[in-house]
């Protein structure tokens, strides 16, 4: 039973894992690519930087010289590619197994067999974890690979840190979509709400970098808790940030089981 | 014998949405129990408390004891289920499909193979290419699979041909001789007659009768039209459960209520050049036991529903 429902989920989730997976090897492996263009003309570049207003430059996580690797993945995969991507992945895969499955009428089937409520939803959150973390080491693969390339000369052991970080960060997209579609049982409303929430966390971010004295207000955006710059620049590890983050994931994807358990279905 | 279904008081509501109200059922063991009405009537919300999606608003339903919003998965241990529109996955071929709700069920992976050979369904093909009556297949192999001894259908043969429509039947005889029961809802009268033992009729979320199915069968009211070739004898149609309804001399509109034998007795003695004889469906029957319209007479109900449809259907 396990096997099947394990098997499954992996069937549904090849396309859009795959159609993900291609676009980050492509996004990451070319990024990682210009970095050495980056590093070669740091002063170059800095300079012109030095141009823009920093509260934006900050507000994109472009606080020292891209020549800097922390920095230059914050930049482009931190702060946009896996933003995008985690989110895709969360909000389609996290509704599909109770609110998009009960509107198309295929939850029924399923939840009329002896398999638990607990055990169906538990098995597609497993899957949604697996995703994301297949998403994000290949991700993070892409740079590695893409910089090896180009004799970018990034530092592996340093980048495997933001694994998690940015595994945690999927999650506290995922659950909360997980435990909306639950209560909804819409998948309209449910991603809306999670993509508005993402969208104003983000705008929340620019918000704080313009204006330092809103610190606070960065609290209540999840990607102030995806900051790996510091893990990739001097090695330390926001352990703090990424159990905030995977807290946020884990706590909603328990919620859901508890009420899915007892949801009544009437949408 | 034991009750397998029983549901006491059963109400629904959706907010201030009718679902169903106060619904008393029982089905004894063994049973095939039909569960008519038209669409919107509560057939499709009965089942789903029924089967656990949905919490009562008041009363409760049982399956096997068990209470079905509280103890789900032991009735569904019970059970075996094919929903009225299933949504099957798309992406996957029909053989996929059913070895995964064999898997969820705890059957082999090819319990389902006899089943698909018997009633013809390709399973190497990907559900979203099956036709609509294919896609129904597999609902009817999904839900005949394995020996869950309840079986619960909603509109069971929506899609398919006569020929499979004559299978399922098959089918359903089939498990009731092998000691399973049946609750199959639907809006097919022919359907229900020929396969079930006892039929509830559900209008308006309210169970308003509960028979067996041959006191429903035996009080219909069936239209028969006659061409003959010359006029027929006077009195020939004098029977107890005969009406005239409209007629000159060789076209003749007959009403017969019941047993229709011995208005065919007669009819055997004249040159007839043509006979049309049609049941009413489901509709008809709702009209002569409870016209909407307040036709205090059975026979009125009927005669305006044969009447409207008009002869020759």
């Amino acid at each position: 039973m396990n096997a099947a429902m394990a098997r499954l989920e992996f069937r549904r989730g090849r396309v859009l894992v795959g159609g993900l997976m291609l676009v980050v090897i492509l996004y990451a492996g070319v990024i990682a690519a210009f970095y050495p263009t980056m590093r070669d003309n740091s002063s170059l570049i800095d300079q012109y930087l030095n141009l823009m207003p920093k509260g934006f430059m900050a507000a994109f996580g472009m606080t020292g010289s891209l020549s800097d690797p922390g920095i230059f993945f914050t930049t482009y995969i931190g702060s946009f590619l896996w933003p995008v991507a985690a989110a895709m992945a969360g909000i389609v895969l996290a509704t599909r197994p109770v609110a998009a499955d009960l509107d198309r009428g295929y939850l029924e089937l399923t939840l009329a067999t002896p398999t638990s409520r607990v055990r169906l939803l538990g098995w597609a959150i497993v899957g949604q974890l697996i995703a994301l973390g297949v998403l994000v080491v290949v991700m993070i693969g892409a740079v590695l690979v893409g910089g090896w390339l180009v004799n970018a000369g990034f530092d592996a052991a340093l980048f495997l840190r933001a694994i998690p970080v940015e595994v945690a960060f999927g999650a506290a997209i995922a659950g909360p979509a997980t435990l909306l579609s639950v209560v909804t049982l819409s998948r309209g409303r449910s991603a809306g709400i999670v993509a508005g929430a993402l969208i104003a966390m983000y705008l929340i971010r620019i918000v704080v970098g313009v204006e330092p004295s809103l610190d606070w207000l960065g609290r209540l955006s999840l990607f102030q808790y995806a900051d790996v710059r510091g893990a990739l620049t001097a090695g330390s590890f926001p352990i703090g940030d990424t159990l905030v983050l995977a807290g946020i994931g884990a706590i909603t994807w328990v919620a859901a089981l508890a009420l899915f358990r007892r949801r009544d279905l009437a949408a | 014998m034991t009750d397998v279904i029983r549901t006491t008081g059963l109400t629904k509501r959706y907010g201030a949405r009718r679902g169903v109200e106060e619904v008393d059922i029982a089905v004894a063991e063994g049973e095939v129990f039909g569960f008519l009405g038209p669409n919107g009537a509560g057939k499709t919300t009965t089942l789903r408390c029924l089967l656990g999606f949905l919490r009562p608003t008041e009363g409760r339903a049982e399956i096997f004891g068990f209470d079905c919003w509280t103890r789900a998965p032991q009735v569904h241990r019970h059970v075996s289920y094919l929903p009225s529109d299933p949504g099957y996955l798309g992406e996957l071929t029909a053989a996929e499909q059913l070895t995964h709700l064999a898997a969820l069920r705890g059957l082999p992976a090819t319990t389902w193979r006899r089943l698909a050979e018997r009633l013809e369904l390709d399973p190497t093909v990907q559900i979203r290419r099956l036709s609509r009556g294919n896609r129904q297949k597999v609902g009817v192999v999904a839900a005949f699979m394995g020996e869950a001894p309840l079986l619960i259908m909603d509109e069971p043969t929506t899609g398919l041909d006569p020929l499979m429509q004559r299978e399922f039947l098959s089918l359903v005889a089939e498990a009731k001789s092998a000691g399973r029961t049946v609750f199959l809802s639907s809006h097919n009268l022919p359907e229900v007659e020929r396969s079930c033992d006892r039929v509830a009729i559900i209008r308006d979320g309210r169970v308003i009768e509960v028979s067996p199915v041959q006191d429903l069968v035996g009080s219909h009211w069936r239209s028969i039209n006659l061409v003959l070739a010359a006029a027929a004898p006077v009195g020939t149609f004098d029977l107890p459960n005969v009406r005239i309804i409209s007629g000159d001399a060789r076209d003749v509109h007959l009403m017969v209520l019941g047993d229709i034998n011995p208005i065919l007795d007669r009819i055997a003695a004249l040159d007839v050049h043509d006979i049309g004889i049609s049941t009413p469906d489901i509709e008809d029957v709702f009209l002569r036991f409870y016209d909407p319209a307040g036709r205090s007479s059975p026979e009125e109900a009927a005669e305006q529903s044969i009447a409207s449809a008009g002869p020759g259907r």
